[in-house]
């Protein structure tokens, strides 16, 4: 079974190969049975490689299919190879899994839309290109599916390219994630400076005997690295570009910003524990960053009004839950929140696309209202998928991961009652947006007739996240709930255990306890302040600071302006100062002169033969008459 | 001569009894199509004679001839882009008027003479294989008939046999310094006599001189873009593939018996060569409008990169060539391939203009030929660049910095004119200009279509062809 690892990233990518040759010959039927077919059968595939990898783990556990080496010059030979353990086998079946709902979901959701095949053709590559980045076993391939997702999410985001504001959507997200692109590239070319290999497994051990705990080049190393991971996964103070990343289609939204893709940095740092591990000052920063940004991004998602954008936020303010965790070391909580996290935010974005078709095209929550009962299942769904989110207690995927965060921001090595106020404060703040969510869109008066119900297709996907968005969790057992740490035990075999502190299990109760009653406390907060009384919350936000505090929220902590301020306006005012400067002279001039010996050269191409006869001569004397007088 | 010999013998044979039974065929009746499958004929036997060759390797075959993997190697390159020649040629020419079934005679007889170099062993069997390929050549060049096609030949007929002479006089000097003509002799008498006396070092000069002619190294170049222009575009591949890559052959084969690290000032001159034809190649192309001399002088500038390999020393060396070759020979049979199923009755697409928009008329050849354009500028995951990578390595791994300072420069330059070409095919077109529509050439885009399949696995995966190449060039 293994020996079809490779076939898991290049189905999509044949799938790709095929959409983009024949895509517009083939009809609707075709393009979605190859569409989502090629990603379905990486599904079973993956899922039949990780029963395989289960019951009979590889030595070592882990296991690596070499297919070739792309240049093999001294020590430069980049293999074309998939590297197969614990962390990229849960990351490849939650890609393709939930990979495949969305296709599927798709399918129906596209439907009579111009652009079917392309889209099919660039969501087949983004799968492809997110696979060969999990299973990647050396930076350089790692970093070309980097690039490969980082494309399709361009691609994607800019799909209706006739609105010139998609198409700058897509240019934003492409130009602030290129920003820790580069900051990554460089981090590679570090490592392969002084480690000689771009093979993750030989940094990991060359890395931990080469570099002391603290040295400058592993700081340098793990800080770029980590540059490329912010840009990645939107976290501060690269955040921007995802907000507005939601001008894609839906099902984009969530697998690409949600579910998949901006976790990719989350895979990074967690791939490359070892960099971190040996660099504490960029860890910490890690659990800073973390932690600031699931604040920044959950007030920010109180304010919005768009559905896709509270979504949007939601992802940046959990992506920090998982960056927190990682900051304090507990390497398998944050992959844990990342796999439940795909499957409910996947859930709420598809279950928003289908209240947006409903509403034909409306984003706003607003112009919504008292959808329960057009929209049952979704509803249901949607509702399943927010007490998740919401970390409801003990029957939802997000308490347990989540859960396992907050008490290890308080309790590990590495972490602080800060860092751990800060989880909860952005737990309270999550249920409350969250369930404002529910309520504007479901509850209260009707304003608009829902239009187009969700068919078969897609309210199965609707259904099976809804599904796994509640038996996710029961993965991991807390110790103090029966006790069964399955998932953690399973990752924990490729990454570092968490250190802690040796806590008292009394106090992981009691603090289970107290953020079962700050979630539950932030559904009620919603329920006053969005459903019983309005005024309330709009006398708020019509006193002067609360006027100010909605705007600079709205406006994402006004980071786009700053940006805009700080960077972008001045770029421009160089650029318009700065026409004909001096470095543009040095390359006109280069220019210049490549012509001008072109004109020289293109005169000795006279067309006669004597002329080109003295050429032959000419070169003959040069020739001897080199050979000659060095001799 | 024992019957194991002519086992040896076989693919020459073939390749040389070919051209005798078109001729025969055609005496007793014309007949296009099956001159043309005689050829394709002769082709596939020399090509399946190459494994059925002997046991016993390296074997000399009277001391003219040699037969080793390297032979075998380059012998199959050729009888395989003559193959692709042979098939874009077969419905170009068709399209034309005249006598057109010796065109594959010639051609064969090419293909021979260019298989004799990369097995020759003395410059005896160099110099016949030379000049049965020249003369092939004279006439293939000038085979429509058309003015600029006759004025090709005649210029490759008059400048080609001058710089015979310069090679021949090269030949005699080594002779007269160590009475042998046979390189391992010669590389044995020239190491025993110390490497600084003059006529010998001058000898080899005026070979190298001969050669650069063939070659079209700067300075011997001008030519080039004339008879490039002037040629039928299959010929012209083959001109710009076959003929200068057997000739590269043997230079490398001579080079590694005869080594021309302890030749200091030789190695100097070609050095010399090296940055005048990258130079030369890519600033003469530059604002070219003639795509057929685009792609002749883009050939001066890639002999050039070629040099910078050919001088470095070690294991790289070969290897770094060969690859290049390769990938040169695959990119440039794709790129007049794509001139030539553009080409109509009356005369070949060469001008951009007959470019212009090609990619809203005809998608598909408009990839072909931006795959062709971006492997021959050396851009990621097309042959090109991984051909590019050996040779930069090879060089920086022989310290050749100056070199490969120059090949880096220089390839920035031919970004230029390649993107050029590129960007025109995607415009619209100009209204002035209405296209002819041609038919489509069937055999055309199947080699066209391998060669793209081509071009892009060995991008990918290089890894076999690269073994492929280095077990069977082990003995150089």
């Amino acid at each position: 079974m293994r020996t079809l690892l490779w076939l898991i990233p290049a189905l999509p990518f044949a799938g790709f190969f095929v959409l983009a040759v024949f895509g517009a010959r083939l009809r609707e039927k075709g393009v979605a049975a190859i569409g989502a077919g090629s990603v379905g059968v990486s599904a079973v595939l993956a899922i039949l490689a990780g029963i395989s990898f289960i019951t009979s783990p590889p030595p070592g556990g882990s296991w690596t299919q070499t297919l070739w080496t792309w240049i093999g010059v001294d020590g430069f030979r980049p293999a074309i190879a998939f590297y197969l353990d614990a962390l990229s086998l849960v990351m490849t079946l939650v890609v393709t899994f939930v990979g495949f709902l969305i296709h599927l979901y798709a399918t129906e959701f596209m439907s009579d839309d111009e652009g079917y095949s392309r889209f099919f053709a660039y969501m087949n590559l983004f799968v492809g290109s997110m696979l060969t980045l999990v299973l990647a076993d050396n930076l350089l391939l790692l970093y070309l599916g980097w690039e490969g997702v980082g494309l399709c999410s361009y691609l994607l985001i800019g799909f209706w390219y006739k609105d010139p504001a998609n198409g700058s959507a897509a240019m934003k997200a492409f130009i602030v994630t290129r920003i820790g692109d580069a900051a990554m590239a460089v981090g590679l070319f570090l490592i392969f400076m002084n480690l000689g290999t771009l093979n993750i497994q030989e940094i990991m051990q060359k890395a931990s005997h080469t570099w002391p705990r603290g040295s400058g080049l592993a700081v340098a190393a793990a800080a770029l690295l980590l540059g490329g991971a912010l840009g990645k996964s939107a976290q501060l103070p690269l955040q921007t570009w995802l907000p507005d990343a939601m001008a894609g289609p839906t099902p984009v939204s969530a697998l690409i910003h949600a579910a998949t893709m901006v976790t990719a940095g989350v895979y990074l740092i967690a791939r490359t524990n070892v960099l971190f591990l040996l660099a504490p000052p960029v860890q910490a920063a890690v659990a800073i960053i973390g932690a600031a940004t699931l604040l920044l991004a959950g007030f920010s998602a109180l304010t919005q009004r768009d559905i896709k954008r509270v979504l949007a936020y939601s992802t940046i303010s959990q992506i920090g839950y998982m960056f927190l965790a990682l900051g304090v070391g507990a390497w398998s909580a944050a992959i844990f929140h990342f796999m439940t996290h795909a499957f409910f935010k996947a859930l709420l974005f598809l279950g928003a696309g289908a209240v947006i078709l409903a509403m034909e095209h409306e984003h706003d929550m607003f112009r919504m209202g008292g959808l329960r009962k057009e929209l049952p299942v979704t509803f249901w769904t949607f509702l399943i998928g927010s007490a998740s989110l919401s970390a409801l207690p003990l029957v939802t995927a997000g308490f347990y991961s989540k859960d396992l965060i907050l008490w290890y921001s308080w309790s590990s090595e590495n972490g602080s009652p800060w860092l751990w106020a800060a989880g909860l404060a952005g737990a309270l703040l999550t249920s409350i947006y969250t369930f404002r969510m529910v309520f504007l869109t479901f509850f209260g008066e009707r304003k608009k007739e829902a239009g187009r119900r969700p068919g078969r297709v897609m309210t199965i996907p609707l259904v099976a996240l809804a599904v796994l968005s509640v038996i996710g969790g029961f993965a991991e057992l807390p110790r103090t709930l029966g006790n069964m740490p399955v998932f953690s035990e399973f990752v924990n075999t490729v990454l570092p255990p968490v250190k802690a502190a040796g806590e008292a299990q009394s106090a992981e109760a009691a603090m289970q306890v107290v953020t079962s009653f700050v979630s539950l406390a932030g559904v009620y907060v919603a329920y006053l302040l969005f459903l019983r009384k309005r005024r309330y919350v709009e006398g708020l936000a019509a006193t002067r600071t609360g006027r100010a505090l909605h705007r600079l929220w709205f406006s994402g902590w006004a980071f786009d302006w700053v940006y805009d301020r700080a960077l972008v306006q001045p770029f421009f005012w160089i650029a318009r100062i700065n026409r004909d400067d001096f470095v543009d002279l040095f390359y006109d001039g280069i220019a210049w002169y490549n012509g001008f010996f072109h004109g020289a050269l293109s005169l000795t191409q006279s067309g006669k033969v004597r002329w080109y006869a003295m050429g032959i001569a000419l070169g003959t004397v040069i020739m001897v008459g080199i050979a000659v007088v060095l001799l | 001569m024992t019957a194991n010999d002519f086992g040896f013998l076989a693919p020459l044979l073939a390749i040389g009894i070919a051209p005798v039974v078109i001729m025969l065929a055609v005496a007793v009746r014309r007949s296009y199509v099956l001159s043309c499958g005689l050829a394709l004929g002769g082709i596939v036997a020399a090509f399946l004679a190459l494994f059925a060759v002997p046991q016993g390797m390296p074997h000399r075959v009277t001391s003219l001839l040699i037969f080793d993997n390297y032979a075998l190697l380059y012998m199959g390159l050729i009888f395989a882009s003559t193959f692709a020649v042979t098939l874009l040629a077969s419905e170009y020419l068709a399209a034309r008027k005249g006598d057109l079934e010796e065109f594959y005679v010639l051609l064969l007889l090419a293909c021979l003479g260019s298989s004799l170099l990369v097995v020759s062993n003395h410059f005896g069997a160099f110099f016949i294989g030379i000049e049965i390929l020249s003369i092939s050549l004279y006439a293939l060049i000038g085979y429509t008939r058309n003015g600029l096609s006759i004025e090709a030949g005649v210029k490759y007929l008059v400048l080609a046999a001058a710089s015979s002479g310069i090679f021949l006089f090269g030949i005699a000097l080594l002779y007269g310094e160590t009475g042998t003509m046979e390189f391992p002799l010669l590389a044995a008498r020239t190491a025993a006599q110390g490497t600084n006396g003059l006529i010998l070092t001058a000898g080899l000069a005026l070979v190298v001189a001969g050669i650069g002619f063939k070659l079209a190294v700067a300075p011997f170049h001008m030519w080039t873009a004339d008879v490039y222009e002037g040629a039928p575009a299959p010929v012209t591949a083959f001109v710009a593939t076959v003929s200068k890559g057997a000739v590269f052959a043997l230079l490398l084969r001579f080079f590694a018996i005869v080594d021309i690290n302890a030749h200091h000032s030789l190695f100097a001159a070609v050095a010399v060569i090296a940055v005048l034809s990258m130079f030369a190649g890519n600033l003469l192309a530059l604002l070219q409008n003639n795509v057929k001399r685009i792609l002749a002088y883009s050939s001066i500038a890639h002999l050039g990169y070629l040099l910078v390999a050919f001088l470095a020393s070690g294991a790289m060396r070969v290897t770094a060539v060969s690859f290049y070759l390769v990938a040169y020979f695959i990119t440039t049979l794709g790129a007049f391939g794509v001139v030539t199923v553009l080409s109509g009755k009356e005369r070949d697409a060469d001008d951009i203009e007959d470019y212009r928009g090609l990619f809203t008329r005809r998608p598909w050849t408009a990839l072909i030929f931006s795959a062709m354009l971006l492997s021959l500028a050396g851009i990621p995951l097309t042959a090109g660049f991984i051909g590019k990578f050996y040779v930069i390595a090879a060089g920086a791994g022989s310290a050749l910095w100056l070199l490969v300072v120059m090949l880096v420069l220089n390839s920035a330059i031919g970004l230029y004119y390649y993107l050029r070409l590129m960007v025109v095919m995607y415009v619209s077109p100009g209204e002035e200009k209405v296209a002819v529509t041609l038919p489509l050439s069937v055999t055309g885009y199947l080699v066209l279509a391998v060669l793209v399949i081509l071009l892009v696995w060995l991008g990918i995966y290089p890894a076999p062809v690269i073994e492929l190449i280095r077990s069977m060039t082990a003995g150089i």
